[in-house]
């Protein structure tokens, strides 16, 4: 197959870049409702300078056009009541899939937000009736840069700042409503961490596909498996509008193609992390679990909680030893020079790859890494082989068609870790070219479900929609330790829905047909 | 071989259905009605008959034109479709079923209803007429239902239960020592029979909260 070449300032820079590794750890999300389309697009054709792509910035180039990292990146999102609003023809509407022109809410039951994640239980921005519109993100490296940039957007409005309306009630720290999403890195000693609430290092082996960046080293875990072992870039259809995918196919994609071509589709969903009862869970369960508390923790992730995968290092002592080495070399790198550091990089590129560099061709009964785990469950590599090598054209053949490029953030703060009623949990986001193919049946299948895991109506131990401590999870006998099989039962909820939806992230050329009153779909 | 995987068996008849039922309501729409009104799961009339993993009820139209180079074709008339996938290691087994069909399922008056307007139903009156009346509607086909084993049915539903139960037996008892452990498999033994036909799961059930028979 020819491949072709993704244009990457045309591609929102959110899709390629996962901006946290980029100096980004903070960011402002801004919702909008757009009350007259003429304004909107007005507003939308303002915005467009300000929006940030996916070229990749240059050491030496020039923040003010793009070529260098600029202070904030910036970029938009509709949801399709929004595309709507802003006039996109109704024959262009009705090729948008289902999913997305449903929305969340709409969606619901297929992925389980039900009990204390019902709609009626989310913030108050996502209950009323009339939906949000435009999704704008800020990132940035402080929150003063992040309010300039938010200060200048709402300026853009001029006289039609009730045209275009910023809207209110994202629960705040202290239970207050705000017009505004904050998120940010959990920071520990004023040094940003990869760690979410529960303490585990997130955000590790995105996708990785073709066109999308110039460092190749991100195929090892990010990529598919090659037959002769190794790996190689998912295809680019799987995660922009306009590509052939991994069935060799094109992606459903609205007419006309420019309005789809280098775009893709957005799920936002704010997740309350229950930090006391995961704690509480913890404690209790692991006094009768012979592996102690981390690695019951371990075993529920997938992964230790310095990110060290269970297939790679099944010992609390061998995770622990990767967690000094990894940050013996970190600190190696900032002081040392010249032969010296290029070493210390070597070595820390290396564990960093020990991190993602695997399957579970080695592991199929489970003894390292529980079936049922967290990251086996989401992305199940060469799991659904099970051991039957060459079952399909590639071992991880099942799991290439349901990937996602996530590009969330932390929000709130923990540090009590007793409660469960403060404002703390994820901004998940992920981004595909298919919400239903791709996040819904995740959700559905492989979070709320077990079947494909042999695990019956099993529910991923974290993520999972578990009724009120009925959730149960299997520990796979361990060969290492010498542990019988091990079950965990009365598994509360630990993650609740607390609002979101599904957005359209056009690609630049789509932005401007859309502000300029163009999108022709005959 | 068609209709055997191994002890399983797939039933498919296609009973046609007479143009007209002298009233204001063609046998279809009759048809639709009374199976979309029938009970579901362990209340179906069905879920009396031994040894029926799985059965299905519908009205086949006709067939579909695929476009060309497809031929243009047209069923002679309408079908009461009837496919279940039943325990039958032998042929006589399917009579047998049949025979238990009509008298089970036909006695609240469920078989003559279902069929009242299949052509040359109405010389149909005692269970060996209705075996002869199957048969010779039957159609060979080689599609099984995945989701069963090709045991009788009450032992598919007996290990489900045990399966079930004791999987909670475990949960519930992890980590006991071995004396405690052993006393407390002693009870759960006697108390869920494993070579007794009860305690069971019900035939049809869909929900656990109603599924065991004690």
């Amino acid at each position: 197959m020819n491949d072709r070449a993704v244009d990457l300032h045309d591609v929102q820079g959110n899709i390629i870049k996962a901006y946290p590794r980029f100096g980004f750890p903070r960011a402002r999300y801004l919702f909008f409702r757009i009350n007259d389309a003429k304004a909107g697009r007005g507003f939308l054709a303002k915005l467009l300078p300000l929006i940030t792509t996916s070229a990749p910035w240059l050491k030496e180039g020039n923040a003010a056009d793009g070529s260098a990292r600029p202070d904030v990146a910036t970029n938009v999102a509709f949801t399709f009541e929004g595309l709507r609003r802003l006039g996109v023809p109704q024959a262009s509407l009705q090729s948008f899939p289902e999913a997305f022109a449903s929305g969340m809410k709409a969606r619901r039951a297929i992925l389980g937000d039900d009990g204390p994640s019902a709609p009626d239980k989310w913030d108050a921005v996502w209950q009323d009736p009339d939906p949000v519109h435009l999704f704008v993100a800020i990132c940035g490296g402080t929150f003063e840069q992040i309010q300039r940039c938010h200060d200048r957007i709402l300026a853009l409005r001029g006289a039609s700042a009730d045209a275009i309306q910023l809207l209110d009630g994202h629960r705040g720290p202290d239970g207050q409503k705000l017009p505004y999403q904050d998120a940010s890195a959990i920071f520990i000693n004023d040094e940003v961490t990869p760690r979410e609430h529960f303490g585990y290092a997130d955000g590790i082996s995105n996708p990785f596909f073709k066109g999308s960046l110039a460092d190749s080293s991100n195929v090892v875990g990010g990529g598919k498996r090659r037959g002769a072992g190794g790996w190689e870039p998912l295809e680019t259809g799987e995660f922009l509008l306009g590509y052939a995918d991994e069935a060799f196919e094109y992606p459903a994609a609205p007419v006309p193609n420019l309005l789809g071509d280098n775009g893709t589709y957005l799920v936002y969903r704010k997740l309350h992390e229950n930090v006391g009862s995961f704690e509480s869970y913890l404690n209790e369960a692991s006094a009768a679990y012979p592996g102690g508390r981390e690695m019951l923790a371990a075993k529920l992730a997938g992964r230790w909680r310095n990110g060290a995968p269970l297939v790679r290092y099944p010992t609390e002592a061998s995770a622990n030893q990767f967690g000094e080495e990894w940050a013996r070399a970190k600190k190696q790198i900032a002081e040392s020079r010249g032969v010296e550091r290029e070493r210390a990089k070597r070595h820390f590129s290396k564990l960093n790859e020990s991190m993602v560099d695997f399957d579970y061709t080695e592991d199929p009964a489970g003894g390292r890494c529980p079936i049922g785990a967290h990251a086996r469950r989401v992305n199940p590599r060469s799991a659904l082989e099970y051991g039957e090598q060459g079952a399909f054209a590639r071992p991880d053949a099942l799991s290439n068609r349901r990937r996602i490029l996530r590009r969330g953030m932390p929000y709130g703060d923990s540090r009590d870790r007793t409660d469960d009623q403060g404002e703390h949990g994820v901004i998940f986001m992920a981004l595909g070219a298919d919400i239903a193919r791709q996040f819904e049946f995740v959700q559905q299948q492989w979070i709320n479900y077990g079947n494909d895991f042999r695990r019956a109506n099993d529910k991923d131990p974290l993520l999972g929609n578990h009724e009120q401590d009925t959730g149960r999870f299997l520990i796979e006998s361990d060969p290492h330790a010498a542990h019988p099989p091990h079950f965990c039962s009365k598994i509360r909820r630990f993650v609740e829905t607390r609002g979101g939806d599904y957005f359209f992230v056009p690609s630049l050329t789509a932005l401007h047909m859309i502000a300029d009153g163009i999108v022709d779909p005959t | 071989m068609s209709n055997h995987s191994d002890r399983a068996y797939g039933l498919m008849v296609l009973c046609p259905l007479r143009s007209e039922t002298g009233q204001d309501q063609s046998p279809e729409a009759f048809l639709r009605d009374f199976l979309n009104d029938l009970p579901q799961h362990e209340l179906s009339p069905m879920a009396a008959v031994p040894n029926t993993y799985l059965c299905r009820f519908f009205v086949l139209n006709d067939v579909v034109y695929q476009g060309k180079p497809a031929a243009l074709d047209h069923l002679k008339s309408k079908y009461l479709a009837f496919v279940a996938e039943i325990h039958a290691p032998e042929e006589s087994d399917v009579d047998e079923y049949l025979r238990l069909m009509w008298k089970l399922a036909g006695g609240g008056g469920f078989v003559p209803k279902a069929w009242q307007y299949c052509l040359g139903f109405e010389s149909v009156t005692n269970a060996d007429q209705f075996v002869e009346y199957m048969r010779r509607c039957q159609i060979q086909t080689t599609l099984y239902f995945n989701g069963s084993t090709d045991e009788p049915l009450a032992e598919q539903l007996k290990a489900l239960y045990l399966k079930q139960e004791f999987t909670r037996f475990a949960y519930e008892h992890q980590g006991l020592p071995p004396a405690a452990l052993q006393d407390a498999f002693r009870a759960f033994a006697a108390r869920v029979r494993p070579s007794a036909a009860t305690p069971t799961w019900r035939p049809g059930a869909s929900s656990l909260a109603t599924a065991v028979i004690e």
